[in-house]
C-alpha cells in the first residue's frame, strides 16, 4: 500500500512555486517555464482569462447604467476602493471590496488590490521609465534607507531583456537621469505639450519634457504578435482589459506565454498562508495553501519559491511564515522584516489653461498620456531643503466651450455642436518618499481574515520632507506654467492618503549587509537562499519612476541567477 | 414626497429602489425633460427615456436628503405654475413651461428644493442625452476603437 502523505507530496511537488500571478509573478512564471522548471503559480483570487474574462472591455458608455458612475450604497460599503481612480462601473469587477479582505490601519493608507488572476497587472497606468545610477546611488549618496546592492550596469541588460518582449513605446531621449531602452516608437506629444517642452528646453537647465514610456504595443515586433497580442488601437479603456493585447498585462503577454511550454499549473483561488521552513534542510521546502472557497489547507513543495504577492501581502506572508529558526518570520533575523516601506506621493497636481495654438486640436487618443518630465531636483547634488526630486506628467487637451444654459431646441443644438475651448494643462507629481523604520507593516496579534490568516497592520505616513517637497513642486511647476504663458493655473494639493498611489514598496529590502537588509543582490533571503523575492517590497528605495517595468527586470534577472544556482546545487 | 396613498394609482415603469415614485411623476418628470431636451428633428428627452434615465441615477447615486429635496422641488414647480400661470405644469403650453423652467434656472434666490430639483433634472437629462447611443452614434461620435492618435489635428482656430 502505498504511503498517502509521500503520493501528496509528489502530486503537489513541482520545480518551482511562484506565490502571485501580477506584473512580477507572470513574469518570473514566463522565465521559470521557458527554462524547463514545472512552474506552480498560486493566484489567491479568481481565474481571469484574456479577452475571455474581461466582461465590459468592449462596452460602449451608454451600455453602462450609471454611465461609469459608482452608486452610492457600493461607495458607501468601499470609501477605500471608492478613492481608486479604476474603481467605476466598468473596471470595479477588477478591485477588491474593503470587507472582503479587511487591514488595520494605523494611520490612514489607502490599500488599493486587485485580487485575480492577473493581479494589478490589468489595471495599471502601464507608465515604464528605467531607473539610472542617480537613482540606485541615491541611498548611499543622500544617507537614507541602506546602499542598494546593485547598479544600473547589472540590470541594464534586464531592462532591455523585458522591455523587448513586454514592448515598450518611447523616444530615445538620450537623457543621463532616465536612461533609454529597446523602444517601439513613441506616442507624439500635440501641439502645446510640445510648445511646453520647447519652453522647458530654452528656459530651465536640466529639465526635459518627454513623451511618457508606456507599455503599449505602438507597432508590434514578431514576438508580440507570437504572443497573440496586435497593436494598440488607441482605446484607453486599458482597465477592462484589452482584447488586442494593446498593453502589457500578465494575462495578455506572460501567463499565456508560460503556459505555452506545457510547464505552467496555475492554481486560482489559492490563499498562500505561509511557507515552509524545514530546519533540517536549512531552507524552505513549500507553502501553506489555504483554498478561497473551501478553505481546505493543503501543502506544496518546490526547490525555489519566489514570493510576487505584491509589497504588503509577500510581507504578510514572510512575517508569518514562523519557524523555530525564523520565529519572527521568514528571513527576519534582524528584526527589519516589514520596516522601510515607502510609497509615491502624488499629493498634489497643477491645471492650467493655454490660450495659443488653437489651430491645433488632437484626433483619436493618446495611450502614453502626453509627457513626463524626470526627476530634475537633486540630481546631480543636493540642492534644496529637502532629499530627493519628484518627476511629473504633463499634458494638455482642447476643452469644449460647451454652453448648457437655457432649455430647448438652442440648448439641444449647443450641447451637439459645443466650439473648441481653450487648451488646457495638468500635471501630478509623483514623490520619492524616504524609507523609515517608522512606516512599517505589521501582523495583527489577534485578528484574522476569513481563511485565518492575520490581518496586516499598516502604519504608514508622510513626513517634513514629503511635505517640503510637495511645495516644491508647486512652486517649481508653477514656475515653468507661467514662463509657459499658460493661465489661471491652479494648485491642488490633494489629503490624499498614502496607498493610493499604488506604489508602495519595501519591507524586504535588497541590501549588501544581512544585519540591516533582508535580501542580498540577487532578491533572494540572506538567510534562506531558496527563496527570492521580486516584487515591490525588495525595493530598497523608491525613487520616482513608475516601478512595474524595474520589477520585470529585477525578476527575469533573479530566475536567470536562480535557475543557474539550482544546476549548480547551490541551492 | 407625498404618501403614496394619495398619488395616482400607477407606480413608476422602472424598477427603483430607494425613491417611491408615481406613473403621474414619471410622466411629469418625462414633460420637463422633454423641454429641456426636446423633440425636433432629431429625438428628445422621452424619445431618449432620458427621464427614466434621471430617476436611475437620483435612486442610486444621491444621498436620501438630495432625493427628498427633488420631490420637494418638483411639487414646488407645480405650486409656481399655479402661482404663475393658474395651471398645472402638464395643462401649460410649450413656451409657458420653458419659461417657467427658465425661470427657476435664472432665479437666485430659488428655494433649496427648487434648486436642488432644476439641478438634478437638467444635469442628469444633459449628461444622459450626451451618452445617449443616439447621440454618441450620430452626433458626438464616441469611437470603441479609434485606431490612431493624430496629435497635431488642425481645426478651425476659435
Amino acid at each position: 500500500m502505498s504511503n498517502i502523505n509521500i503520493d501528496g507530496q509528489k502530486t503537489n511537488t513541482y520545480d518551482v512555486i511562484v506565490i502571485g500571478s501580477g506584473i512580477s509573478g507572470g513574469w518570473a512564471a514566463k522565465e521559470f517555464t521557458e527554462k524547463g522548471l514545472k512552474t506552480l503559480v498560486l493566484e489567491r483570487g479568481r481565474d481571469v482569462q484574456h479577452i475571455k474574462d474581461y466582461p465590459t472591455t468592449n462596452m460602449y458608455p451608454y451600455e453602462f447604467e450609471h454611465r461609469g458612475q459608482i452608486p452610492l450604497v457600493v461607495q458607501k460599503e468601499n470609501p477605500i476602493a471608492s478613492r481608486c481612480y479604476v474603481f467605476r462601473e466598468d473596471a470595479m469587477h477588477f478591485v477588491v471590496k474593503d470587507n472582503e479582505h479587511p487591514y488595520q490601519q494605523e494611520k490612514p493608507f489607502d490599500w488599493i488590490r486587485g485580487y485575480q488572476v492577473g493581479g494589478k497587472s490589468l489595471l495599471w497606468a502601464r507608465q515604464t521609465q528605467r531607473w539610472s545610477d542617480f537613482d540606485f546611488e541615491g541611498p548611499a549618496r543622500d544617507d537614507f534607507a541602506v546602499d542598494w546592492p546593485i547598479r544600473y550596469k547589472d540590470i541594464a541588460p534586464w531592462y532591455s531583456y523585458a522591455e523587448r518582449f513586454a514592448g515598450i513605446s518611447g523616444n530615445k531621449d538620450g537623457l543621463s537621469e532616465l536612461p533609454d531602452g529597446e523602444f517601439l516608437p513613441g506616442f507624439p506629444l500635440n501641439a502645446v505639450e510640445d510648445y511646453f517642452k520647447g519652453v522647458v528646453n530654452k528656459k530651465f537647465a536640466n529639465r526635459h519634457v518627454i513623451s511618457a514610456r508606456c507599455a503599449h504595443l505602438s507597432k508590434p515586433n514578431q514576438i508580440h504578435l507570437d504572443q497573440g497580442r496586435a497593436k494598440c488601437q488607441n482605446r484607453t479603456l486599458c482597465q477592462r482589459g484589452c482584447p488586442f493585447g494593446g498593453y502589457f498585462s500578465s494575462n495578455a503577454s506572460t501567463l499565456p506565454w508560460a503556459a505555452k511550454t506545457g510547464n505552467l499549473t496555475l492554481r486560482p483561488f489559492s490563499v498562500v498562508e505561509s511557507i515552509i521552513y524545514d530546519d533540517k534542510k536549512g531552507k524552505a521546502t513549500g507553502v501553506k495553501v489555504i483554498d478561497a472557497n473551501t478553505k481546505e489547507e493543503m501543502e506544496f513543495f518546490a526547490k525555489i519559491i519566489f514570493v510576487n504577492a505584491a509589497a504588503l501581502n509577500t510581507n504578510l506572508i514572510l512575517l508569518n511564515s514562523k519557524s523555530s529558526r525564523f520565529p519572527q518570520g521568514l528571513g527576519n533575523d534582524n528584526g527589519q522584516l516589514g520596516k522601510f516601506v515607502a510609497f509615491h506621493n502624488y499629493s498634489a497636481r497643477i491645471s492650467a489653461e493655454y490660450d495659443g495654438l488653437k489651430e491645433f486640436s488632437t484626433d483619436g487618443r493618446n495611450p502614453a498620456g502626453g509627457g513626463y518630465l524626470p526627476r530634475f531636483r537633486n540630481v546631480y547634488k543636493q540642492e534644496t531643503n529637502f532629499k530627493r526630486g519628484y518627476a511629473a506628467g504633463f499634458s494638455a487637451y482642447r476643452s469644449l466651450d460647451r454652453d448648457s444654459s437655457g432649455v430647448g431646441e438652442t440648448l439641444k443644438d449647443n450641447l451637439a455642436k459645443a466650439p473648441l475651448g481653450p487648451w488646457r494643462v495638468g500635471s501630478h507629481m509623483m514623490g520619492e518618499t524616504i524609507p523609515k523604520e517608522s512606516n512599517f507593516v505589521s501582523l495583527s496579534k489577534d485578528k484574522k481574515d476569513a481563511w485565518g490568516v492575520p490581518l496586516l497592520n499598516i502604519s504608514v505616513d508622510y513626513d517634513e520632507n514629503d511635505h517640503l517637497m510637495k511645495k516644491d513642486y508647486i512652486e517649481q511647476l508653477t514656475e515653468m506654467f507661467t514662463e509657459a504663458g499658460f493661465t489661471n493655473i491652479k494648485a491642488n494639493e490633494s489629503s490624499q492618503a498614502p496607498g493610493l498611489d499604488i506604489h508602495e514598496m519595501g519591507g524586504a529590502r535588497m541590501g549588501h549587509d544581512p544585519k540591516t537588509s533582508i535580501l542580498n543582490s540577487w532578491n533572494q533571503i540572506h538567510a534562506c537562499k531558496n527563496v527570492f523575492v521580486t516584487d515591490g517590497a525588495c525595493m530598497t528605495s523608491t525613487s520616482t519612476q513608475n516601478p512595474s517595468l524595474t520589477y520585470m527586470a529585477l525578476t527575469a534577472r533573479a530566475v536567470d541567477y536562480a535557475v543557474k544556482a539550482l544546476n549548480k546545487y547551490e541551492i | 414626497m407625498l404618501p403614496s396613498c394619495l398619488r395616482d394609482s400607477g407606480k413608476s415603469s422602472i424598477a427603483l429602489t430607494n425613491i417611491d415614485v408615481s406613473l403621474e411623476q414619471e410622466q411629469l418628470i418625462g414633460e420637463i425633460a422633454e423641454i429641456i431636451i426636446p423633440a425636433t428633428k432629431t429625438p428628445g428627452a422621452k424619445a431618449l427615456n432620458l427621464h427614466l434615465f434621471t430617476l436611475k441615477m437620483l435612486d442610486d447615486c444621491y444621498e436620501k436628503e438630495e432625493q427628498e429635496l427633488f420631490f420637494k422641488g418638483l411639487d414646488a414647480l407645480q405650486d409656481k405654475s399655479q402661482q404663475q400661470f393658474s395651471k398645472s405644469f402638464q395643462k401649460l403650453t410649450v413656451p409657458e413651461r420653458q419659461q417657467l423652467l427658465l425661470g427657476v434656472e435664472k432665479d437666485e434666490q430659488a428655494t433649496p428644493e427648487l434648486k436642488k430639483f432644476y439641478d438634478i433634472i437638467k444635469s442628469k437629462t444633459i449628461e444622459g442625452y450626451m451618452s445617449s447611443k443616439y447621440v454618441m452614434t450620430n452626433l458626438v461620435i464616441w469611437e470603441l476603437v479609434p485606431g490612431r492618435y493624430n496629435a497635431y489635428y488642425p481645426v478651425k482656430s476659435a
